[in-house]
């Protein structure tokens, strides 16, 4: 652990992916704080002062009603954090469960379990996402379900790797051999060589699911307004370009920092943790 | 006479396949009496590990193959008993080490921790503290002087030899019945191994358990068995105590094995012509014309 943090302090990559981080993190806790304009979230029109470039106190400049952009950037990275945790924590464990046991028992449990994943890969990721979005109503509850439904099988197909290949250690016969059960085996041998590469690939997902919920909300399919949301913000601005360039570059921008900042990390923690994938 | 501790009598296994039944082991008898050490030696591929995975019940493929014969342990047949009664057995009345140490201990739990597991499995309700205390004094057997520090330690932090000793304070632990012992430590330098070998013959001899020695090294062999099997082709081709054996064996492939031993012979080492001249001569390749 105490070895971990010191070889990622020394890498300056992995330090700016930390502050990034760190930064899009402060921003969605402290959003009330940070914000100049709260009430901007919502649905508030001020005609006298729309769609005006960066100036004080519009550091960001405003959007086609009037709303501070800052302010509605800070409050859509809430919403983006929010979902790629939601997204993750449902994600993750159906995903790693399912390469356990695929991986550890193999045989038709193995093949059941193997196709099913494979089906879910085959489909391009936004096409399954968009065609769920389609068919339910676009909320964000909805939007949390479609990601989550496409992210799970890499997990699988990760996981399952791991274990056909740590199942040939020597402790795993060692414990087989002290009569351990096979959950036990499973779960309490297995799964913790596991954790390097989950923990890996999740702060790598991060960046992916906000990109991805982004994409969704480009397309109309995520969060609906006037709730913010970085995908949606630089959807609507995409039409006044280039001459109104704040509406969608600052979104845009804000995207880049977040997924950067996840990407950084997460290759830094794969470096690390010497985690395969 | 008293009950053997393990008595295997014509036991068989064939594996099925698209040719139909292939046999491996065609009808291996042994016996083991309490406190012996037996050993089981052959090649690769000889059938020794095979007959060891039979006899604790681990056989993966078991499903596609065909055992007969009869494994009896202290008397009661095995194959009279469930998967639980086996597992039970496993780790608690059998044991067993093998040849690599280091990866046979989990890199994500401390020494420790392992031992508590390993403690466990023959007394559920025992605590941590009375774990590490009973640890302690299992080290200490042997031969670890701190034991503290290596029950605190990760198999990655501590060497091979190191490791092997941990895994046979593991294995004796629960003080079993019965030891099987399969190439332990051949992933250790030779004097290590034999360090190990050493120190755990002192205590299989202090605590009166069996055990079952396979391996291909015949030097070991002559220092640690009572009795030797040898094994070829899935057959008990020769059996006998380790030194009327080794003396006068009868069987061809024993004195093939024998004979496979490398000695020193004290004739002095062949003479080799190590002018330089002659190592730098270009590389000569064999069936190409240049």
């Amino acid at each position: 652990m105490r070895r971990t943090l010191y070889i990622l302090l020394r890498n300056p990559l992995s330090v700016l992916g930390i502050v990034l981080i760190a930064l899009v993190v402060l921003c969605a806790l402290f959003a009330d704080f940070i914000a100049p304009f709260p009430s901007h979230v919502g649905a508030v029109v001020d005609f006298s002062n729309f769609n005006q470039p960066p100036h004080w106190p519009n550091i960001m400049g405003t959007d086609l009603v009037g709303r501070d952009l800052f302010s509605r950037i800070v409050f859509a990275y809430r919403i983006s954090l929010l979902l790629a945790a939601v997204v993750l924590v449902i994600a993750v464990p159906i995903g790693v469960v399912m390469g356990l046991v695929a991986g550890y028992f193999g045989g038709w449990v193995e093949y059941v379990l193997m196709r099913i994943t494979d089906v879910f890969l085959s489909i391009p990721p936004l096409v399954l996402a968009m065609s769920i979005m389609g068919v339910l109503e676009p909320t964000l509850t909805n939007g949390m379900l479609a990601v989550t439904a496409m992210w799970w099988p890499w997990y699988t197909r990760l996981i399952y790797n791991i274990t056909r290949a740590e199942k040939e250690e020597g402790y795993v016969l060692a414990a087989e051999i002290v009569g351990a059960s096979k959950l036990h085996i499973i779960f309490r041998e297995i799964l913790p060589n596991c954790i390097p590469a989950i923990i890996t690939k999740m702060t790598l997902d991060c960046g992916f699911v906000i990109l991805i919920a982004s994409s969704l909300s480009f397309l109309g399919l995520g969060v609906q307004p006037p709730t913010p949301d970085l995908g949606s913000m630089v959807a609507e601005g995409a039409n006044y370009l280039p001459d109104s360039w704040w509406l969608s570059v600052f979104p845009g921008a804000a995207i880049l920092l977040a997924v950067f900042g996840f990407n950084l990390l997460g290759d830094a923690l794969r470096d690390v943790l010497g985690s395969e994938e | 006479m008293s009950i053997p501790t393990l008595d295997i009598a014509d036991l068989r296994l064939a594996f099925r396949s698209h040719r139909g039944l292939s046999e491996v082991l065609h009808g291996i008898s042994l016996t083991i009496e309490t406190g012996e050490t037996v050993a089981l030696v052959g090649e690769s591929g000889s059938g020794k590990s095979v007959t060891a995975r039979l006899i604790l019940g681990l056989l993966q493929e078991l499903k596609n193959a065909r055992v007969t014969g009869r494994i009896s342990f202290n008397g009661e047949d095995l194959s009279g008993f469930s998967d639980t009664e086996r597992r039970k057995l496993r780790g608690t009345a059998i044991s067993m080490i093998f040849q690599d140490p280091t990866s046979a201990l989990n890199p994500t739990y401390t020494i420790g921790t392992l031992f508590h597991e390993v403690l466990r499995r023959a007394d559920p309700k025992i605590g941590w503290a009375a774990a590490i205390a009973e640890a302690e004094d299992a080290l200490r057997e042997v031969a670890i002087a701190e034991p503290g520090r290596v029950l605190n330690s990760y198999a990655f932090q501590l060497s091979g030899g190191m490791n092997q000793r941990v895994l046979i304070a593991m294995a004796l632990a629960n003080r079993p019945k019965l030891l099987i012992a399969d190439e332990p430590g051949t992933a250790l330098d030779v004097t290590v191994q034999a360090q190990t070998l050493k120190l755990m013959a002192e205590l299989v001899e202090k605590h009166h358990t069996s055990v079952l020695f396979i391996s291909h090294n015949l030097g070991v062999v002559r220092e640690v068995a009572d009795r030797v099997y040898v094994i070829y082709r899935g057959n008990i081709v020769e059996s006998g105590p380790t030194r009327e054996l080794f003396d006068n064996p009868q069987h061809p492939y024993t004195q093939a094995l024998l004979a496979a031993v490398p000695r020193i012979t004290g004739g002095g080492i062949p003479e080799i012509d190590d002018d330089p001249a002659r190592f730098s001569a270009p590389l000569v390749a064999h069936g190409e014309s240049a």
